[in-house]
């Protein structure tokens, strides 16, 4: 089938090359930007594990082919997707327009865009504008990539929430996806309104249970109470079982924290509002300075001069992205007070650099001893393979001060202490 | 006792002159009705009205006219106040109780000013510890003052009392609209009482881990201010520990004595420093201001400053006809001494401006209610007269029967923004809330008209009991400012300021000083030890001892 799809973010870049896989004819149209001119010129993006790979194999089998933006999909295109950012709502009320005014042209329009609730409706209204006879639906495919395992997510996926009212619409999204729909139908279809408001209701219960576990992780503190005895005792529990309950220093990403913000948004706007999510997201904010405030106490409210480690800048790890990560509250914080801070990270340098460029309070390190060199803390931000057993002597011996912070409880608090580093881990 | 005169016998030739001239103007007006002066003058307003940067004053419903005006410049002229203008600005001794200059207007002379310094280094002090200062609002509004614990700083009480808690409670109350979005809304308070009244509610609302305190005091020994610190400083260290963290997190000090500072325990970077010749109740504009500077930020802030330097400007140079500050003090001083008012209402029709009347309060009655002249004799003219006030919209229920139908002459100065409700943020309720704000503009009008024509405001009334009769003929001033802006504001307080330093001139008293209101202290501190039984009561009066006695019995 001929495919054009609009747009430029991960979704975007995996769906397109997984449609290409299967033998879609795939026209990626992407902003001009970054990531166009990575993808052109043959390089990652994204640092999501197999994408420039499944990206620069299909161009090669000529499926995959990179039209432009402003342009038009051709006369055998039989589906549009738009793969947009939140914040680039008006971008899909403009494409969507420039398809409207095709006279007599029937079109499906496939939303994957996380934008507000609804908007999937306002967009099928846009198309419907000077529509005549011909046959147009717009329809709301929200995504649920993970990164780090978004292609795994594509090709496997647990259920594919399908928004639609048009039935012959719902058969031609469903002959696209066949190829990752066979073992059993993954469909569940519904209206684009509850789809839409579904992927914000299931982002809103894996933040609440990471919020729950932060809250108590918090609560363990003050009891002096070890939380990772406490979180494998829930986790069993069949009930609720083991996933999104690890405490740790908040969660970030462009799309678990602007979904939030979306949901609470819609909330609000409809004069609901949500005191639970509100709440949510107010401890998460509050956890990312979580080793922060443990480093202020150890130092007695005095970080002036003082110069930190930071391994991990990445939300999380298989990632190279920033957004909404801790570091960046940890970073302001630390220079707010005087400190200067050294980091290491495997991929999210490059975000990094790009956000502060060459900053007085900060060293890109190259490599994760070097980093922790003459500092008088090492705080782990991002659970990275590469951080999991470091060489303790060899730290401590670089280190000027002995003190780890584990933002993601990936050490035994014993073991470490007994190497001579004084240890903070979160509820623990 | 004072001797009271209509012509004082003090002061020069000249002085004695225009006063003799005064009065002869004061006994031609006195009989006029407010009425008469409209009748016979269509065009009124037209030579009694003055604008300067954003305020006009309307002070054509008093009972002068222009020969009583031309007097009045001429008394102005005889008792020198250009002359005590500049020596007020050329940083002369102008408090000569206390030996030294009055510097507030230099709180204000912006950084790039071509002024020339009167003291050298004055200039660049003030910006330095305003410098400080903006570090510190800085600091704050982008959440990265810490308490103790490491959290957020969410919330600030301002511990001051008089001028280090008027000033910066009237001026963030009334620019609370131009509150600046910092990325979580920061909570102002203020306590003053000396019996921990405020303190008392603040500390129930809010957690020691998110709050900063501001101890301000100019001599770091006001009684009332430490009290209320130690309480605060009581309530932290029970829930977060004894140390020397707790002082540097959690206390910011606004003072002229940094020893004093450093000797209650306040952290040397968190000191921020304010000087002898400024006095209480002309603060605001100085480090005092930190509260105001958190609500409005450093840039509405500075915006305050220029607005009054702007005023100070026009006092300067401005002369006596289209000087606005001048223009008030005379009206005051040909109210009190020629037409012997001695009462005068302060009445806002701007809820923002609410705790105006209890600021001007102080600024005038601390500052000119004086009974001695500079020559330490006693004054035979009457000085500052009893002020007092309230939103007027409010006071339309309450005391304005006395203002219409009582036996006292009163004036007033009624003070309104002309604009309101129409910056962006207002957009989705602007609609209604424009149309209150008419409603409340056309009531400032209606009542200072009624007020100085009486029933006469309506011809066709007809005859009507005694008991519904208005007589008017109570004079009044409108200041109305363009809307109510950091710079619209700050013109306006300058403008009150000038206008007491005028005053105090024409009165030939010093303004700066307060003596009356030490003794009270003292004695304050031999009571408390009969009330806690550390002392005998034998040496007070009967009153007092009865007093006691109820209170011990309880």
């Amino acid at each position: 089938m001929h495919i054009d799809l609009y747009g430029d973010t991960l979704s975007a870049l995996v769906t397109a090359g997984s449609l290409a896989s299967t033998g879609h004819n795939v026209v990626l149209r992407m902003p001009q930007g970054r990531v166009r001119q990575q993808i052109i010129a043959n390089k990652a993006a994204y640092s999501e594990p197999g994408l420039r790979r499944l990206i620069s194999s299909g161009h090669t089998s000529g499926r995959l082919v990179y039209g432009d933006f402003d342009g038009l999909p051709g006369a055998d295109s039989r589906a549009v997707f738009l793969a947009l950012d939140t914040d680039e709502s008006a971008l899909a009320e403009k494409i969507v327009t420039r398809l409207s005014q095709v006279r007599e042209r029937s079109w499906l329009v496939v939303n994957q865009s996380p934008f507000a609730v609804g908007f999937t409706e306002h967009l099928e209204k846009l198309l419907r504008t000077d529509g005549g006879e011909s046959r147009r639906s717009v329809v709301a495919l929200p995504d649920f990539l993970q990164e780090g395992t978004a292609l795994d997510g594509m090709h496997k996926p647990p259920q594919i929430i399908l928004g639609c009212n048009d039935g012959y619409a719902e058969l031609l999204v469903k002959e696209i996806f066949r190829p990752f729909n066979r073992d059993r139908d993954h469909f569940l279809v519904m209206s684009p309104r509850e789809a839409e408001f579904t992927k914000l209701a299931i982002t809103g219960m894996l933040v609440t249970r990471i919020s729950f576990m932060n809250d108590m992780a918090n609560l363990a503190d003050s009891l002096g109470i070890d939380i990772e005895s406490v979180r494998q005792g829930v986790a069993a529990d069949p009930r609720i079982g083991p996933a999104y309950l690890y405490p740790g220093v908040g969660f970030g990403g462009p799309g678990f924290s602007s979904n939030v913000i979306n949901l609470v948004d819609t909330l609000d706007a409809s004069g609901v509002g949500s005191s639970l999510l509100n709440q949510v997201i107010e401890i998460n904010e509050r956890q990312k300075e979580y080793l922060f405030r443990r480093l202020w106490q150890h130092y007695h409210t005095d970080l002036k001069g003082r110069t930190i480690a930071i391994w991990g800048a990445a939300f999380k790890p298989e990632t190279g992205r920033i957004d909404n990560a801790p570091i960046i509250r940890i970073l302001e914080a630390l220079w707010a007070q005087g400190a200067k801070v050294r980091v290491h990270d495997p991929e999210a340098l490059p975000a990094l650099l790009e956000r502060y460029g060459h900053h007085s309070g900060l060293h890109y390190a190259s490599h994760p001893y070097a980093a922790a060199d003459g500092t008088d803390a090492l705080m782990v931000l991002t659970e990275w393979k590469m951080y999991w057993n470091p060489d303790l002597d060899r730290l401590r011996k670089g280190m000027k001060q002995p003190v780890i912070l584990d933002g993601r409880n990936m050490y035994d608090p014993a073991y470490v202490r007994e190497h001579g580093f004084t240890y903070y881990g979160v509820g623990r | 006792m004072n001797a009271f005169k209509s012509i004082p016998d003090t002061g020069t030739q000249a002085e004695q002159q225009a006063w003799a001239d005064l009065n002869i103007q004061a006994e031609r007006l006195r009989p006029l009705h407010l009425a008469e002066l409209f009748r016979a003058d269509e065009q009124r307003f037209a030579g009694f009205n003055v604008t300067a940067g954003p305020l006009l004053l309307d002070y054509s419903k008093q009972r002068v006219d222009s020969l009583a005006l031309e007097k009045l410049f001429a008394l102005s002229d005889s008792a020198d106040l250009r002359g005590w203008i500049e020596r007020l600005f050329n940083a002369e001794t102008v408090n000569n109780t206390e030996h030294r200059a009055a510097m507030h207007w230099a709180l204000r002379v912006p950084a790039d000013t071509e002024l020339k310094e009167p003291v050298e280094g004055v200039y660049s002090d003030v910006q330095s510890q305003l410098d400080r200062m903006a570090a510190m609002v800085d600091k704050i509004h982008s959440g990265q003052w810490r308490g103790m614990t490491g959290e957020v700083i969410t919330d600030v009480v301002n511990i001051g009392v008089g001028g280090s808690d008027l000033g910066p409670l009237m001026v963030s109350r009334a620019l609370n609209d131009f509150a600046i979005k910092s990325s979580k809304s920061l909570g102002i308070h203020f306590a003053s009482s000396m019996d921990g009244s405020q303190m008392a509610q603040l500390l129930q609302q809010l957690r020691p881990q998110n709050t900063l305190f501001i101890v301000s005091s100019k001599s770091f020994t006001t009684v009332d201010t430490l009290y209320n610190a130690n309480t605060a400083l009581a309530w932290l260290e029970r829930s977060l520990g004894k140390c020397a963290g707790l002082m540097h997190c959690h206390f910011i000090g606004v003072s002229s004595k940094p020893e004093k500072m450093s000797e209650w325990g306040i952290h040397r970077e968190n000191q921020l420093q304010i000087w002898d010749w400024v006095g209480g109740r002309y603060s605001l504009w100085s480090c005092i201001g930190l509260p105001i500077a958190l609500r409005i930020g450093m840039e509405g802030f500075r915006q305050l400053l220029a607005g009054a330097h702007l005023m100070d400007e026009h006092f300067r140079s401005a002369p006596w006809a289209s000087n606005l500050p001048v223009l008030m003090a005379l009206i005051g001083v040909w109210n009190t001494n020629c037409l012997g008012i001695n009462a005068h209402a302060i009445l806002p029709y701007d809820g923002r401006l609410e705790k105006l009347p209890a600021y001007l309060e102080q600024l005038e009655m601390e500052s000119n209610g004086k009974s001695v002249n500079r020559d330490g004799e006693l004054v035979q003219l009457h000085t500052c007269p009893v002020l007092w006030g309230e939103v007027g919209p409010n006071a339309q229920h309450a005391f304005y029967q006395l203002l219409h139908q009582g036996t006292e002459v009163v004036t007033c100065d009624f003070i309104a923004p002309a604009l309101r409700y129409h910056e962006a943020r207002h957009t989705v309720d602007a609609e209604e809330l424009v149309s209150q704000h008419e409603l409340a503009l056309a009531n400032c009008l209606a009542q200072s008209r009624l007020l100085a024509l009486g029933e006469a405001a309506l011809a066709e009334e007809g005859e009507l009991p005694h008991y519904k009769r208005y007589r008017g003929n109570q004079p009044s001033s409108t200041l109305l400012l363009k809307e109510l802006s950091p710079f619209s504001l700050g013109a306006m307080i300058a403008a009150y300021e000038n206008k007491v330093f005028a005053q105090a001139v024409i009165w030939g008293i010093n303004p700066f000083d307060q003596w009356g209101v030490e003794m009270g202290k003292k004695i304050a501190t031999e009571t408390l030890g009969v009330i806690r039984g550390e002392e005998a009561a034998a040496a007070l009066d009967s009153s007092t001892r009865g007093l006691i006695d109820f209170i011990k019995a309880q």
